[in-house]
Parts: structure tokens; sequence; C-alpha cells
């Protein structure tokens, strides 16, 4: 257990944390999901030991760490807004850690064109941040905190600032980044996409206190309770792998089925779907929908003035459906049905080299 | 109203201009040459540059920490504190010399500073005292606004890199706030040069020995000699000039960041 952090609260203005705990593995990459508002930033700044939690502790390798100074944790942290030092040139700015440190010029300078080239930055580094786009100066600070290759790297909703093009590009780069450093990297967001993208295990948090911790697949499984289920409120998940069909693609999932889905992505692959998009009907059903899958009826849910019907297709399928349809359908557990759905409502995540 | 509003503008603009360069050319130029090299005023040049200059260096000394603890702590009576620190912008400063006067010349907290050696009443030291006590909330007021404007989240960034916390607000917090800083120490640096009330409460305005530029065009105006008044007059107005110019050069630079 590399991080341990254990029943932590802290109260800050507004905001406070209730009984926080969880532990990250050394190498891992981690991530805490969860609505704006959660207190999300707040965990990593207490980690990183801007703030000094009112109660619990936070060790590393067994070591007390609850109060030791920032500078002495050795925890890098990348804001969403980056926080690159105006005042200095990105130069200046990746080598501003280890001038602390008091390190000769002539070292400095390798270190940072090292680091600088581990991030395809090497062309910026006279620059000042104001003359960067977005990425650029994501790229600067993570390369400012990465330098003095710290045990933990804390990303605070790195991608929340770039257009979902860049994000896409950036969630590459992080997992390049994990993989090549092998840093233990802990990251928050409000976006599930980074989830299945990055994370080996993930955290939720709503309200200030962590409401579930596990792996992705099983918190969206197996959602501990109802915020989370519908904080993750999506439906179905996919996994699967996809390949080039024509213009589409076709996903090879669970159970032998295949789906077609509107995307140029190939490879390890979540998609969602949801279940108000699902068509459910007694014989196939003509349309130019690209997925048309028959299945058994397994579970019937109610809620409120639907229905969610769990249909095994080779894996479990959700549909939602209205009481009346329900009823007009004759659907009951073991029905025979076909769910149908467009290419188009299928949105695949690439997962990126795990 | 475009054509009233710059109309008047332009009034406004003549009166002005022409009420300062009447008084520059008020004296022949010859005679304002020669009250410029008088002992009386060239005295009174050495003895403003001399405590403003000290003056401003006191007041940016104790406002960088006091204009940073209100910035950024949050600590009981922080309210009182700062309406406190304020006051002596509102008052007349004829009232806070007074007020100093009584309190170096009465109480006795006053009278053993005194038997200490720290003799304020009527002497130059006194000129020091008049203007840090006038000028330290103005000081104190300009960088608390520009500390307040840099994000706390550079400073969390630098100590995360390894700076202490005083580490931090020297490399990245202060010259973040540069330009309030230059602006504050030159309008400090510019008032202190220009006082009258309080130092004439406290220091006095004794000829030769307590005689700023102010009381210099005071004395000199009292005893009607005018061309000695025009000629301190002279000089404040191109301090006051400079002041303008670095104020508003740095007012733009500050929204750099």
């Amino acid at each position: 257990m590399a991080l341990h952090v254990e029943s932590v609260s802290k109260t800050l203005g507004a905001f406070s944390l209730h009984d926080i705990s969880f532990d990250v593995k050394e190498g891992e990459y981690f991530v805490i999901l969860g609505p704006t508002g959660a207190g999300k930033t707040i965990v990593l700044e207490t980690i990183a030991g801007i703030h000094t939690p009112d109660m619990g502790t936070i060790c590393w390798d067994g070591e007390d760490i609850t109060h030791a100074e920032p500078r002495e944790r050795n925890i890098g942290v990348v804001y969403q807004d980056y926080m690159l030092f105006p005042h200095l040139t990105v130069e200046e700015n990746i080598g501003f850690g280890l001038r602390q440190k008091k390190m000769a010029r002539e070292r400095i300078r390798e270190a940072v064109e090292k680091t600088a080239g581990l991030l395809g930055i090497p062309h910026l580094l006279s620059r000042y941040p104001v003359t960067l786009s977005g990425g650029e100066q994501q790229r600067v600070a993570l390369a400012r905190a990465l330098i003095l290759e710290p045990r933990v790297l804390l990303l605070d909703e790195p991608m929340n600032a770039l257009d979902s093009a860049m994000r896409e590009r950036m969630r590459k780069e992080l997992a390049r980044i994990h993989r090549l450093t092998g840093t233990t990297v802990i990251q928050i967001t409000h976006h599930f996409e980074d989830v299945f993208a990055l994370a080996d295990r993930v955290a939720i948090m709503n309200n200030g206190t962590i409401v579930q911790v596990g792996e992705p697949a099983e918190v969206f499984w197996h959602p501990k309770d109802t915020f989370v289920a519908e904080f993750l409120g999506i439906g179905n998940l996919i996994k699967g792998v996809a390949r080039r069909a024509g213009s589409l693609i076709e996903i090879g999932a669970e159970g032998g089925v295949s789906i077609v889905a509107a995307s140029g992505d190939e490879g390890d692959v979540v998609a969602t779907l949801h279940a108000e998009d699902v068509i459910v009907s007694k014989a196939p059903f003509a349309s130019s929908a690209r997925n048309c899958l028959p299945g058994t009826v397994t579970e019937l849910v109610p809620s409120g003035s639907t229905i969610k019907i769990v249909i095994d297709v080779g894996f479990p399928l959700v549909a939602l459906l209205t009481r009346e349809s329900c009823r007009e359908l004759e659907i009951a557990p073991d029905s025979r049905v076909y769910a149908t759905f467009k290419a188009s409502a299928v949105h695949v995540i690439p997962v990126n080299g795990k | 109203m475009r054509r009233f509003s710059l109309a008047l503008t332009f009034c406004i603009f003549l009166v002005i201009a022409g009420v300062l360069v009447g008084l520059v050319l008020y004296p022949p130029l010859p005679a304002l040459a020669a009250s410029l090299a008088s002992p009386e005023i060239r005295f009174a040049i050495g003895l403003s540059l001399l405590t403003s200059t000290i003056s401003t260096a006191i007041c940016v000394a104790l406002a960088i920490p006091a204009a940073y603890a209100l910035a950024r702590y949050e600590f009981p009576g922080k309210k009182v504190v700062s309406l406190v620190l304020t006051i002596p912008l509102a008052l007349p400063p004829l009232v806070a010399g007074i007020a100093l006067l009584l309190f170096f010349g009465t109480t006795t907290w006053g009278r053993l500073l005194e038997s200490m050696g720290f003799e304020v009443i009527f002497t130059p030291l006194g000129i020091i005292v008049a203007e840090v006590f006038v000028n330290l909330p103005y000081m104190i007021r300009i960088l608390k606004s520009s500390f307040t404007a840099v994000n706390p989240r550079y400073e969390n960034v630098a100590k995360t890199l390894g700076c202490t916390e005083t580490g931090a607000f020297l490399q990245v917090t202060l010259p973040l706030a540069r330009p309030g800083l230059v602006a504050g120490t030159t309008i400090t640096w510019a008032k202190s040069m220009g006082e009258f009330g309080a130092v004439l409460m406290l220091a006095g305005a004794t000829m030769m020995r307590t005689e700023t530029l102010p009381m210099a065009l005071y004395l000199n105006i009292s005893a009607g000699d005018l061309d000695m008044a025009v000629a301190a007059s002279v000089i404040l107005i191109l301090i006051s000039l400079f002041a303008l110019f670095v104020v508003e050069h740095f007012s733009d630079e500050a929204h750099v960041f």
C-alpha cells in the first residue's frame, strides 16, 4: 500500500470532507470521480499537504505524513488551470523545483531538456506561459511536476479546460506518461470516460465523502447506492474489441455478440448506450437501425412511471419502457424479445494502453 | 451631447494646464533659476528627498507583511483591524498631525521614547514619523489588493515544488504583485514629498531645520517671497508628473497577470 488515507475530515469555509478513507497502490492510476462541488480538489490539496486535516491520518509506505510540509512530501500537483508562473519562461517553470534544491545550472538545464523531450515540448522552452495554448500549458505543468520524479502525481481535472478532440489526445498522453514513468497517479474528474480510458481503480465522491471505491467495472456494474447509479446513469456499458467495418466499427462484445457503432476507434473499447435508446419488440423490428439483437428478458425493475428491463442478449442489456408499452407487449421474465438500437446511439470510449 | 462633452473636457484641460503653466511662468526665468539655486531651496529639496525616501522605505517594509496577512489569512478581529488601518486615509492630515503631537508630547509613552533619544517634536525625525503615519495605510491598501489578485494556488504549487512559505512568497507572489508594489511605492513617495499638514503639526516649520519643500513654499509665501514659493512649487509639480507617469505605466502592466 503506497498511499493510505484514513478517516480524514477537513472543514474549509463552506466546503468540508467527512471521514475520507482510501488506499492507492504503488504505480496505480487512481481516479476520483464526482460531481462539481463534491470536495475533490480539497482531497488532492490535503494529500499534497496544502491543508492539514482536522482529523485522520495520511501515510506513505507506513510513514505518517499527515503533518509534513508540502515540500517534504515529494508529491506533484497539476491544477486544472495549470498555474504556470507567468513571470517565468517555460524553461524556468520546469526547472523551478530543481532550482529549490540548489542544483547546478547545467544539470538543471539537462534535466529540463530531458523532461521537455518526454512531453514533446522542447521547442517551447524560451516562451512565456501566456503565449501557449491550453494543451501546451498542460504539458509544461506536467513537466514541471514530473521533473522531480514525484512519488505521487495529483491531477486536478486535467482535461476540463480542453475541447473534446484535445481531451482524447491528452488521455492518450497521460496513459503514455503513466506507462513510461511508472508514477502513481491520482486524478480527479467528472467525466466517466476518463475512468475507462485510464483508471486502474476509481473512487466515487459526493458531498465531501467517498461513496464507493473499486475497479471501474465493479463500480459501474454494481453501484453501491442510488447516487452512484444515477451519477453514472448511462444504462449500458459494453466492453469489447472494435474493428473497422466500412465507415462504421463492429464491436465484438461478450457472449459472441457483435454490435455496430458509429465511430472510428479500433482496439479495446468500452461502449455506452442509454437505456432510453433501446427499442424493444416481440418480432424483429424493421428500421434503419443497425443493431437488432434477440434475447431473453431476465428482470423487470419498476421505477416510477417506467420499467427497467434487463435482456440477456449474450450480455445483460438494459432498456427502458413505459408501463403501458410493457403491458401491450406482454413482457414478462423469460419473454423472447428483440432489442433494437442505432449505430449512432452507441458511444465508444477507447481504452488506452492498459 | 458629443460636441458639448468634448468642448467641456477641452475647457477643463485648458483651465488646469493654464493654471499650472501660469504658475511656472510667473517669475522671469533667471529669477526662477536663482531661487532654485538658493541655499534655502537646495536645503528643502535635500531634506524632502531624504525624509521621503526613508519614510517610503519604512512604509514598504511594514506594508508588505501587513498587506499579505490581510490578503491571505483569516484571524479574529480582522474587520476591526482593517478598519483602523484605513482611518488615517480619511483623516485630514492636520488632525493626524495634532494626534501625533499630543501622543509624543503629553503621554508617558511619548516621554519615554523622548528620554531614549527618539525626539520627534519639531525635529527632522518628526517629518519621517508623520509621513509614515499618514502614508502607511495607502501602501497597505494598494499592496493588499495586489496580493489578493494573485491566485493562492501559485503558492500551493510552489510549495509542492520545494519552496518554504517564505520562499513561495518571495519567488512567486511578490514578483506577481510587482506592478502594485511599484505603483504603491511611487504614490507613497510622491505623497511624502508633498506632505504638509501632519508634518507642520508634528515637526513644525522651522527654517533650514524642518523645512521640506511644502514648508519652504508656506514660509516664503507667508513672508511674501513669491519667487521662492514658486520655485518650491515647480519642483513639487515635477514630482507629481513623475509619479503620475510611473503609476499610469504600471497600472497598464498590472493587467498582464
